[in-house]
């Protein structure tokens, strides 16, 4: 009995540790663009998809099974297109939105992620894709009687490199400190000769970049559809407002600590997934209006 | 005393003419079509009575129109001989009531905050009528048939012809009557006052908490009664109502308008309402016209469809001064 308790909860913990690093995972390209911008990007999860669906069609192009490198490679490759599109809507768009009422700035990005929805559509179709998994990474790792699939220690393993990587980069080299300066106060930074405006064009492209690359590396977790990023939005806008507004370690911690209660509601306590989720953040939004944390800075 | 220009008189004359010609002259999916658009617009008219009236941008207002739809479609399913008229009406006092709790919740929360909650309880509410097998689970609670309804004088089947059209046309312009007597009341411009300056208001002795919770809790049970008086026309209530996608639609309808018109969502409905339905056949098309349009609107005329007449009198009027100078 108790080897089944203990196969139990490690199958849960697990559970969590895979849907925390896909919020996570997700969240991180949102954050960036919050935490700098100010703006929050409801278009996030459209661009998710496309990453997803380029991955999709660059594994169709070279055959129709890639093994792992060659996924990898598709991934950076729809990062780059995620990141000149980003440019492009960094002059469109975002350069006009910056300093304008947020009301505005959450629907003009509401209009992205219908426009990006609908192309999805006009160039894809609407029926499910599906990516395969690159066969190193089939079958699972059996440990203490818990099952867990290659490919979801693959998806943990980039949540937690994600992590350490975009820590590295905001907190150890030169680019990411100046990032941070933008992000608590543009005018002094500017004032100070810090080129801004081109830090937030850099900040649009790497956020595209990232949602690009969540995409691609989920994609042979799940079924391709148009609105496939939705509801992983939904869950990393939890994450965000719990930690703290675009800042980047709050986003990871809020990410385990939401994913695992719901996780954990759902396997012990019988709950329709995200019900826990959406009714700690409605808690703590109710006792807290402005988040757990301060949120200024990454 | 509000005057009402004879202008705008004739155009609301012409408009109530069309929409009582409408079943004689088009053909039967552009008459459903437009009574879903009358259903949409006076949902959209008690999102900006939040937006537009108040300063607050919800982006889970479909959560009540669809507690209004389930609370309608079981109703009418359960209690047959229940008045149509109270099935509304009760349906009404749920996204009330509901309203009054959440609008609590929320008073003291701002700008992405607020987004972010209200997405998150609409979230509970889909979640909840997805997963309920009573409710019908992810395909909704379907079947449910038109109501009979006692007019007193007589009784309007609603399953016949073009009957469920025009009772639609009247509530939705009884629940709009109801809506501007509101805004342009004193409880209006007291709501003005807050989303133009709360802190201002707050001084000036407006209870801003206390508003806020009535603009919120009024206009969910508008748009629950909206719900309730969707469902049976559509047969059936689903959990889509209360999805994030479908709670942008008010939002959609408002900025395309005008939110600082009363009838910019009705203006802002008629257009998206137009374009839908002559890109409904193209898929994907839709959504990148209607994206497209909405980026336009809010890049270029912040002010929506219904702002360019107030910039026109502006620029012509700051031209005058120019020329008398």
């Amino acid at each position: 009995m108790s080897n089944f308790f203990w196969a139990d909860l490690g199958t849960t913990l697990f559970n969590s540790a895979v849907l925390s690093m896909s919020v996570f995972i997700f969240a991180s390209g949102l954050a960036l663009i919050l935490g700098i911008l100010k703006i929050l990007n409801f278009a996030h999860g459209a661009l998710f998809a496309v990453g997803a669906y380029l991955v999709y069609s660059i594994v169709e192009w070279m055959g129709g099974a890639a093994d792992l490198m060659q996924l990898v490679a598709a991934v950076a490759v729809s990062g780059l297109v995620l990141a000149g599109i980003g440019l492009a809507a960094d002059t469109v768009i975002f350069r006009r939105i910056r300093d304008i009422d947020y009301h505005y700035s959450l629907i003009a990005t509401y209009a992205l992620l219908l426009f990006t929805e609908g192309l999805i559509k006009v160039i894809w179709g609407v029926d499910f894709k599906s990516v395969a998994s690159p066969p190193e990474v089939e079958g699972s790792l059996i440990a203490g009687g818990v099952v867990m699939p290659w490919l979801s220690v693959f998806a943990v393993a980039t949540g937690v490199l994600t992590f350490i990587g975009l820590e590295y980069m905001l907190n150890r080299t030169n680019l990411g400190k100046l990032m941070q300066s933008v992000a608590v106060d543009p005018w002094m930074s500017n004032a100070l000769g810090i080129n801004v405006p081109r830090i937030y064009t850099l900040i649009v492209v790497v956020s595209f970049a990232l949602a690009g690359v969540a995409g691609g590396l989920l994609a042979p977790t799940t079924a391709l559809t148009p609105g496939m990023g939705i509801g992983l939005s939904l869950y990393a806008f939890g994450a965000l407002v719990v930690g703290g507004m675009g800042n980047i370690r709050g986003t990871f911690l809020a990410s385990i600590a939401l994913c695992t209660l719901d996780t954990f509601a759902s396997s012990y306590l019988d709950l329709t997934p995200g019900i826990a989720f959406f009714l700690a953040i409605a808690l703590i939004l109710t006792m807290r209006p402005t988040g757990l944390t301060r949120g200024v800075g990454l | 005393m509000m005057r009402i220009s004879l202008s705008s008189l004739a155009i609301g004359l012409a408009v109530l003419a069309l929409m009582l010609a409408l079943p004689a002259i088009a053909n039967q999916g552009v008459v459903f079509f437009a009574a879903v658009t009358y259903i949409y617009i006076v949902f959209a008219f008690s999102w900006n009575l939040m937006f537009g009236y108040t300063g607050m941008a919800s982006f889970g207002h479909g959560a009540f129109f669809a507690i209004g739809a389930y609370c309608g479609g079981v109703l009418v399913m359960k209690l047959p001989e229940l008045h149509f008229l109270l099935v509304l009406l009760l349906a009404g006092f749920l996204g009330l009531a509901v309203g009054l709790v959440v609008g609590f919740v929320v008073r003291k929360s701002s700008g992405v905050y607020f987004a972010i909650l209200t997405i998150a309880l609409a979230q509970l509410v889909f979640l909840f009528v997805s997963s309920s097998s009573y409710l019908g689970r992810d395909d909704g609670y379907s079947g449910i048939m038109p109501p009979v309804v006692n007019l007193g004088v007589g009784k309007l089947d609603l399953s016949n012809g073009n009957n469920y059209y025009y009772f639609i046309l009247g509530i939705t312009i009884l629940t709009t009557a109801a809506l501007w007597r509101l805004v342009h009341g004193p409880i209006g411009r007291r709501l003005r006052s807050i989303q133009q300056d709360s802190q201002r208001a707050e001084f000036l002795g407006v209870n801003v908490a206390g508003y806020r919770i009535l603009s919120f809790s009024l206009a969910g049970m508008v748009a629950a009664i909206m719900g309730a008086l969707y469902a049976p026309y559509l047969r059936i209530a689903t959990p889509e109502f209360a999805y994030f996608v479908f709670s942008a639609q008010p939002v959609l309808y408002t900025m395309l308008g005008g939110m600082h018109s009363f009838w910019g969502p009705a203006v802002g409905g008629i257009i998206f309402g137009m374009l839908t339905y002559l890109t409904r056949t193209l898929s994907g098309f839709s959504e990148i016209i209607t994206g497209f349009t909405l980026l336009v609107v809010v890049l270029a005329l912040p002010t929506g469809i219904l702002g360019i007449r107030s910039l026109l009198k502006h620029a012509r009027r700051s031209g005058e001064r120019g020329k008398t100078q």
